[in-house]
């Protein structure tokens, strides 16, 4: 056995002795309050048992180890449906830029071992109304205000943020100059005064995205991250963290056996829907799609194993993933006709096909939306031009509303 | 499994592409459309002399003992030129059925032919929209063989095919030594296919596979051929794919390049992520072979590839405007190699069947 084989082993073996205490029938019926403190029980027990931080080093907590370590494991863990949705955005993004770009030492240290035991949650405020995918149109403001600065606007989609204790945010600091040089990135006390905190009810029901509005928040200039006006740099390395996260050709939606059992149980005209041939050709197409995303990913794993950095391919995985789930969604429901009018919202997008069907607009939409994943496939890895931008090397405050 | 080319299969894409770019030239292959009963013999040739015939054969009969990842490695390079002659996959189809089904004897009589090229080998199974007819409707009986297989792929210039027929309704699978048999030749949209009807009239036959074990084993050499067919029709997708940009970089209209519109580029980006499933796909299938999970490997990377190409030919057309519906610029070279290469090995429709039916836990 390889050490890597070992490590999954391990991984395998710990995710299911986990699941009597955190599993998903032992979330069933909680509060997202209640549900939050399991979560966080979890965190703890995975910090303890060395599966926290795996490729963040040591002296901030974590293991030490590589990128296909913390995936492997993850890949353990996305099995179980446990409660560790409440720290993907905050150990995924800012905790990472924070323990890259933080000035003050002992403070980071204090905050990364604290936010992966799960005793604090981070936030990640880039999303404005004016605009989300524009990231670089964003316009909240930092106004110099004595030793340090004053920040007023409104943020929004904020995954979290009524349960975090800081937020990492870019800000516009220099509307004189074109928007993608006049930003600046800092950190937050989400508890500081004038933070307002709002929770935004989505079309499934739940309420997990927040508007964030700042009035006259003071911070000291040691929460700034970047240099004045280089905060877009450091927002795009995140970027490149992202790249190292599991992913999954289910679309984070229910697996495909499942489709295929619910056509063996229901009958289309008399016969089993798993014999009518709209079905099976949907499961053909669906399996042969997850397929090549699974080899996709499976090759990228090797090469991260050999030491080599994965193609550039494995970013199709979002986009043709999370769209095909939801029309597979659609079909299930279909399959299931009026028996599919019963609706439970706290059911999970990974087993339940209404609930993955009413959340997947949110999966398309989210972290990159379809346009913009194709917008980036087009211009980074094929070389197609960028669309026309009217507003490209005008001055922020000059550009027409 | 999916797999990593080793530095080895490098080379042998590398130096297939440099190979295969330096002589197949859409100027060849144009009048080859308009030429009933001709191939591209430079290909052909070419696949004899770089030991491509030979690759995936056994030592023992002349082969380089390699497999079906490095053969998929050649088709790929093919189908990104278009390459001419479909015996590439036929032969080795044929080879492999008599390697895996045959006797002694029927293996020393065939095998050293195929891999070296001088003996060209035919798959013929399919019978319409039927690629393995539950009820074949070539009769054996006391050896010999009667009755017609329309449209086989190379069938004009096979010396041997690998047939499916039945005696009194038991089904084998069986060799055919295609000297003396007559072959009609079919006028196709692709004709440098060598598309021909086998007539056969108590033609002498010899079993590999008898029984029910026959569909079995005439699946099997399916799905090795669909695995190579697979990787042929990426690279010809993947090859369109590139076309369509680079024909969008350097047109413009409205002032400036088309693939800035996002009708375009997301078109192409589109095409992007076919090609990608369709690679990763065919590559898994080939590392698959021998494996439980080979045919449904196999029936994915088919599905995947056939959408694939067939998109991109509509696609890169449809991008290039008028200009992509000439004859001269020969992009319907691609069309019509998509889709006929959609066609030989079993259409999408036979594959979909195949996966669901293990997917649903149908059949073995």
């Amino acid at each position: 056995m390889t050490d890597l084989e070992a490590w999954r082993a391990r991984a395998t073996a710990w995710c299911e002795s986990m699941v009597a205490e955190f599993g998903k029938a032992a979330r069933k019926g909680l509060s997202v309050e209640e549900d939050l403190a399991l979560g966080r029980r979890y965190q703890r027990a995975k910090f303890d048992a060395g599966f926290a931080g795996i490729n963040w080093p040591t002296e901030y907590g974590g293991q030490g180890l590589g990128h296909i370590e913390k995936i492997s494991f993850e890949a353990e863990e996305m099995k179980h449906g446990f409660p560790n949705v409440y720290f993907g955005i905050s150990l995924g993004m800012p905790v990472p830029v924070l323990m890259q770009f933080g000035s003050d030492r002992a403070f980071v240290k204090e905050r990364v071992v604290k936010a992966l035991k799960g005793e604090e949650i981070w936030c990640q405020l880039f999303s404005e109304p004016s605009g989300g995918t524009d990231l670089a149109g964003l316009r909240t403001r930092a106004e110099p205000d004595g030793n340090g600065w004053k920040i007023n606007g409104q943020k929004v989609w904020t995954s979290w943020a009524q349960y975090s204790d800081y937020g990492v945010i870019v800000v516009r600091t220099d509307p004189t100059v074109p928007k993608h040089k006049g930003l600046t990135y800092f950190w937050v006390d989400m508890k500081a005064p004038g933070v307002t905190v709002r929770p935004i009810r989505l079309a499934g029901g739940d309420s997990h995205v927040n508007e964030v509005f700042f009035d006259d928040v003071k911070i000291g200039d040691d929460h700034r991250m970047s240099p004045v006006g280089g905060g877009f740099a450091v927002a795009m390395t995140t970027l490149m963290i992202e790249r190292y996260v599991a992913t999954d050709s289910a679309g984070f939606g229910p697996h495909l056996d499942l489709f295929v059992e619910l056509a063996k149980e229901v009958k289309l005209n008399g016969r089993p829907a798993i014999e009518d041939g709209r079905i099976r050709q949907q499961i053909a197409r669906n399996h042969a799609m997850r397929a090549g995303l699974d080899s996709i990913n499976m090759r990228a794993r090797l090469m991260m194993q050999a030491g080599m950095t994965p193609g550039p391919e494995g970013s199709l995985n979002k986009l043709i993933a999370v769209r095909s789930r939801q029309k597979l969604s659609e079909l299930a429901l279909d399959l299931k006709g009026t028996g599919a009018f019963a609706f439970d919202e706290h059911a999970s997008p990974k087993d339940d096909w209404a609930s993955s069907w009413i959340n997947a607009p949110t999966g398309r939409i989210a972290g990159g939306s379809d346009e913009t994943l194709l917008n980036t496939i087009a211009e980074r890895i094929l070389g197609l031009p960028q669309d026309h931008r009217p507003d490209k090397g005008i001055p922020f405050n000059q550009i027409p509303a | 499994m999916s797999i990593l080319y080793d530095e080895g299969q490098q080379a042998i894409a590398t130096e297939s592409r440099r190979a295969l770019e330096a002589r197949v030239s859409k100027d060849d292959l144009l009048p080859l459309l308009d030429a009933r009963g001709q191939y591209h013999a430079g290909f052909w040739t070419m696949a004899k002399e770089q030991g491509w015939t030979a690759l995936a054969l056994p030592e023992a009969f002349g082969g380089l003992a390699l497999g079906l990842v490095e053969l998929g490695l050649i088709a790929h390079q093919a189908g990104r030129t278009l390459s001419g002659a479909p015996f590439l996959t036929s032969s080795f189809g044929a080879a492999k059925a008599i390697e895996l089904y045959g006797s002694e004897d029927q293996k020393a009589r065939w095998l050293p032919g195929l891999a070296s090229g001088q003996t060209i080998g035919a798959i013929a199974f399919a019978s319409g929209p039927d690629a393995l007819p539950a009820k074949p409707s070539v009769t054996w009986r006391a050896g010999q063989v009667t009755g017609t297989v329309p449209g086989v792929s190379g069938g004009l210039f096979a010396d041997v095919a690998i047939i499916l027929a039945q005696d009194g309704g038991t089904p084998a699978l069986l060799v055919v030594d295609l000297a003396g048999v007559e072959r009609r030749a079919v006028d196709s949209f692709d004709n440098s296919r060598c598309i021909a009807d086998l007539l056969f009239a108590d033609a002498s036959a010899e079993a590999l596979v008898t029984a029910d074990a026959a569909f079995a084993a005439a699946l099997h050499i399916l799905a090795l051929q669909a695995v190579v067919t697979a990787h042929e029709q990426t690279g010809g997708a993947e090859a369109l794919m590139e076309i369509a940009r680079d024909y969008a970089v350097t047109r413009k209209a409205f002032g400036q390049p088309i693939g800035a519109f996002q009708s375009i580029k997301h078109r192409i980006a589109e095409l992007y992520g076919l090609v990608e499933l369709a690679r990763a796909n065919a590559i898994h299938a080939a590392a698959r072979e021998g494996k439980d999970d080979f045919i449904t490997a196999a029936a994915a990377a088919r599905l995947s590839a056939t959408e694939a190409y067939d998109t991109a030919a509509r696609d890169c057309v449809q991008i290039h405007g008028g200009i992509g519906v000439t004859w001269e610029i020969g992009l319907h070279l691609h069309m019509r190699r998509a889709r006929t290469l959609a066609l030989e090995q079993g259409s999408s429709f036979f594959w979909e069947d195949v996966l669901v039916d293990r997917l649903a836990g149908v059949s073995a």
